[in-house]
């Protein structure tokens, strides 16, 4: 009944209002969140949200529309507002947008998780978060604090466009976050830490409470003693967890097409190095169970394996169907939207560098001095190629091996020059789950092997 | 689509309250909202989308024997979901643990009065006028310097109501306006790009200037180019409002928070009387300052907002508190219970986190630099550390200030420090007083800033 209702309001905007293309997102999602202070829950929630997007080519320009609710009244009122939305942003247009074309698909994809979290009692999950917080408060008494957000989200969204696509595809994540500080006299450190899923609720079957909560203490508890880096050009080894945010924050967003469009440094660039021969770089949307995973993106093209870096040399990009018209290309399935209150936009899904040979003790054995980073704090990057990685976890590395702990780092640098200064990759390999904000949040893997970048520049302490 | 009316979006709050009563809550509060969006964005050098974005819903709280528990919903027409709503967080709450520290929602107390927070014109502005408005502002960037490149921007117009109604009698609605217009540029030349470079207006009135956005946007990014590394030393950064803003909300801010300080994670605990900052810096949260971005009659629990002392002439006074962190004190909340929206609990956040200036123009505070960084913002300032305050992060865009003349762009230059020795090292302010959401501050000149340059 629903399918009939969105056929009928494409329709319309086809017919009535003349568009070139129309497509809804229909979506009901159900959302379970804790947030646990200390051993204590501070509240237990349950909600739900329903809505639909409509997003609309008229004249070339696009009209966009969100509503809460499925009622055929509020769609056609949606729909001639989006029209109406449309029009008005092509008073002014210089470049009519156009869509690279894009196969017809009918699919039903259904999440099967082993353990479904919305069959998990809240009581469960309130165990589950209340396990961790104990570990990481029993772990040393120096711990002072430890938050834990916690979020499971399931439904279903249902994509229809005026090109004969309709796809029902069901959602799963299950996410928490933990966020651990300590304290010694007048030393206060912090230590984070995300999980997530697209698998299910078995991921505590792996990331048990223990496991993960003694991993975030005891980071937290080793930085008290840790001194602040020198600043200045070393050379450091980077942990998988780096490596990710790097290839991410770093590089990712640069072939984000709509980023590389507006000016960033790979404008130019595809087809040509841009890193040392050992580096190659994937976003897979195909990762099973991996938190960036989804079969269809929001424009209902399927999911991809994306090459982006192969040794060294760019050779593709993340693209929407409007972008893959611009460079005359395929789109990779890279269009996402957080939910039904904003529009599909290019994201990545999970960013990771690919492994080679190295070891963890060859790839420092020769450093004689510089640093491991292990694991991150945040990152962020700019369009001119400048990028900023905060550090967790870091220890010094002293004659090829690994000496005391370091607080309060980063590096920053330019990713180009980086890229090319990156020279031993490590044969092991870890995706790690997180979320990135481009103006709406997205659920994201990225990660890789140890690597070994000849010198960067390191932020150090005051 | 019209807005909701007063009564109507009161009475679906009281609705929930009173359902939750009879269904055996000890206590109940329920916030219901209401956004109507419209946005005009400019994407790679035109306007090429518009949006409407109506988004409405209800959020429940609900207290069984001291179990907090919480559920929402964006179905409002319909009278079983909002019951269905009530149920789970009823359920929610008794599957929950009690917290002994729980002593209830906050009782009712006359609202505040608060000044240009909402504007009518904001409501009957049409896409044609947002259109006309955005590509006055893109045309002037571009006008500017052809070596200019927007990115993206474009203008928004909310309108945004709120109700609180709870068990102990609290029953309020406001509404209010904002409109942003806001422009990011780069520029490039001979194969250099600069850092974006972004600037906007953000009003709850009517009052913006998108020519000037769009000519400060654009004065920026040609500024930008031709940058240089600098040499490794401490010296002189003047924070301009960004950088401001992203070096404070992840450290500062976080450090008054009465949540933070009961959770020993604020460097600030236990100091409240003592030194903390530098004389000439003083510091109001203020809830109620006029056309403040984050000026409201009431807080995410029906408190009424207030203006409460942080910082005076460099002493610290006190923090910020919700219902909650006031109530384990003994105190009274200062009104700072912040709702991200409909689908989640408030949590303590500041309101207008207002530095007062000082009196000295930008040009003057220049000019008496010797050498030293005037910086826009910063990259990575949220990998600081909220706890102790230190920072890690890149100065982008940032002009280099020789003998009182900025004198050229400056790359990949690193700030590094702690900053609440920051605020110590603080020693002019300038009187050029902006709001930038939650911030309200001039340009501050820190002293003896560690800058790792290469």
């Amino acid at each position: 009944m629903l399918k009939d209702t969105l056929n009928k309001i494409l329709d319309m905007a086809v017919q009535k209002f003349g568009a070139e293309y129309a497509e809804v997102r229909a979506q009901k999602l159900f959302k379970t969140m804790l947030t646990i202070k200390e051993e204590k829950v501070e509240a237990a929630k349950e909600g739900v949200e329903n809505g639909a997007a409509l997003r609309i080519l008229v004249n070339g320009a696009w009209g966009f529309a969100s509503v809460g609710s499925f009622d055929s009244e509020t769609l056609v009122n949606a729909v001639s507002s989006a029209c109406k939305m449309a029009k008005a942003a092509s008073l002014k247009l210089k470049n009519p947008i156009k869509l690279v074309e894009s196969k017809a698909i009918e699919d039903r994809v259904l999440a099967k998780p082993r353990k479904d979290p919305s069959k998990t009692p809240i009581e469960d999950k309130i165990g589950t978060t209340l396990a961790i917080a104990k570990t990481v408060l029993r772990h040393d008494s120096r711990i002072k604090s430890c938050t834990i957000d916690y979020l499971d989200l399931v439904g279903t969204s249902c994509f229809m466009n005026s090109e004969g696509t309709y796809i029902e595809q069901e959602k799963l994540y299950v996410w928490a976050r933990i966020f651990v500080t300590a304290k010694e006299k007048d030393i206060f450190t912090f230590s984070r830490e995300e999980l997530g899923s697209t698998a299910g609720y078995e991921i505590f079957d792996v990331e048990t409470p223990e496991t993960v909560g003694e991993r975030v203490a005891k980071r937290a508890v080793d930085q008290l003693r840790a001194k602040t880096p020198k600043g200045g050009t070393f050379p450091v080894v980077l942990g998988p967890n780096v490596v990710g945010v790097f290839v991410h924050e770093a590089f990712g967003h640069l072939a984000e097409a709509d980023l590389t469009l507006s000016g960033s440094v790979l404008m130019d660039k595809l087809g040509r190095k841009v890193a040392s021969e050992v580096v190659t770089i994937y976003d897979d949307g195909t990762v099973e169970g991996a938190f960036g995973s989804f079969k269809y993106d929001d424009e209902g093209v399927p999911a991809q394996k994306t090459l982006l870096i192969k040794d060294g040399v760019v050779v593709g990009l993340m693209h929407n169907r409007e972008t893959a018209q611009k460079f005359n290309t395929q789109p990779t399935g890279n269009a996402r939207a957080e939910d039904f209150r904003v529009e599909p936009i290019i994201r990545m899904r999970n960013t990771f560098m690919a492994p080679r040979d190295y070891s963890f003790e060859e790839l420092i054995e020769d450093v004689k001095f510089g640093y491991y980073f292990k694991s991150f704090r945040g990152g962020q990057a700019n369009l001119d190629g400048t990028f900023q990685v905060g550090v967790q976890e870091g220890y010094e590395i002293v004659k090829g091996e690994i000496g005391m702990p370091v607080r309060n780092a980063s590096i920053s640098g330019n990713t180009l020059e980086t890229l090319h200064k990156v020279d031993a990759v490590g044969r092991d390999f870890e995706l790690w789950p997180g979320r990135c904000g481009k103006g709406q949040t997205a659920f994201v893997c990225d990660g890789g092997p140890h690597i070994r970048v000849s010198e960067v520049l390191v932020g150090g302490g005051a | 689509m019209a807005a909701l009316k007063d009564e109507e979006i009161i009475s679906l709050a009281e609705a929930a309250v009173k359902y939750a009563l009879k269904k055996g809550a000890d206590e109940a509060e329920a916030f219901a909202y209401e956004g109507l969006t419209t946005t005009v964005a400019i994407e790679r050098r035109q306007i090429s989308k518009s949006s409407r974005i109506i988004d409405r819903g209800l959020g429940i709280r609900t207290v069984f024997k001291k179990a907090v528990g919480f559920s929402y919903t964006n179905i409002l027409t319909d009278k079983a979901a909002i019951e269905e709503a009530v149920l789970k967080s009823l359920k929610s709450a008794k599957a929950s643990r009690p917290d002994k520290e729980w002593q209830g929602f906050p009782c009712k107390k006359p609202l505040a009065d608060v000044k240009n927070t909402f504007d009518k014109r904001i409501c009957d502005l049409s896409s044609e006028e947002l259109v006309k408005a955005a590509s006055t502002m893109l045309e002037v960037a571009e006008k500017t310097d052809k070596r200019v490149f927007p990115v993206e921007g474009g203008i928004g117009a909310s309108y945004l109501s709120k109700a609180i109604v709870n068990s102990n009698g609290v029953t309020s609605f406001d509404c209010g306006t904002l409109i942003e217009c806001s422009l990011a540029t780069v520029a490039q030349e001979s194969g250099e790009v600069t850092p974006i470079c972004f600037e906007f207006n953000l009003e709850r009135i009517y009052k913006i200037d998108p020519e000037w956005v769009g000519a400060e946007a654009a004065r920026q990014a040609t500024s930008s180019l031709k940058a240089r590394r600098v040499e490794t030393k401490s010296m002189k950064v003047v924070f301009a409002h960004f950088a401001l803003q992203q070096l404070l909300c992840y450290t500062l801010m976080e450090a008054i928070k009465a949540d933070s300080v009961q959770r020993n994670q604020s460097a600030l605990k236990g100091k409240i009387g003592e030194k903390v900052a530098s004389d000439i810096l003083t510091v109001y949260d203020d809830g109620l300052l006029e056309g403040g971005l984050r000026t409201w009659k009431f807080d995410g629990e029906g408190v009424p907002q207030q203006k409460t002392p942080i910082i005076r002439k460099g002493v610290l006074e006190g923090f910020v508190y919700d219902n909650y962190s006031a109530r384990k004190e003994g105190k009274e909340s200062t009104g700072n219970a912040f709702r991200a929206g409909y689908p989640s609990t408030p949590k303590v956040e500041v309101t207008n986190f207002h530095i007062a200036p000082g009196e000295k123009s930008p040009e003057e505070l220049i000019g008496e630099i010797d050498e030293g960084l005037l910086v826009y913002s910063l990259q990575g300032a949220h990998s600081s550390n909220p706890a102790s305050g230190e920072f890690s992060v890149v100065a982008t865009p940032a002009w280099k200030i020789e003998k009182g003349r900025i004198t050229h762009a400056v790359k990949g230059a690193m700030l590094a420090g702690n900053v609440f020795d920051a605020i110590k090292n603080v020693s002019e302010l300038a009187n050029n007083e902006r709001k930038i959401w939650q911030l309200v501050a001039p340009w501050v000149l820190v002293e003896n800033v560690k800058v790792i340059g290469k």
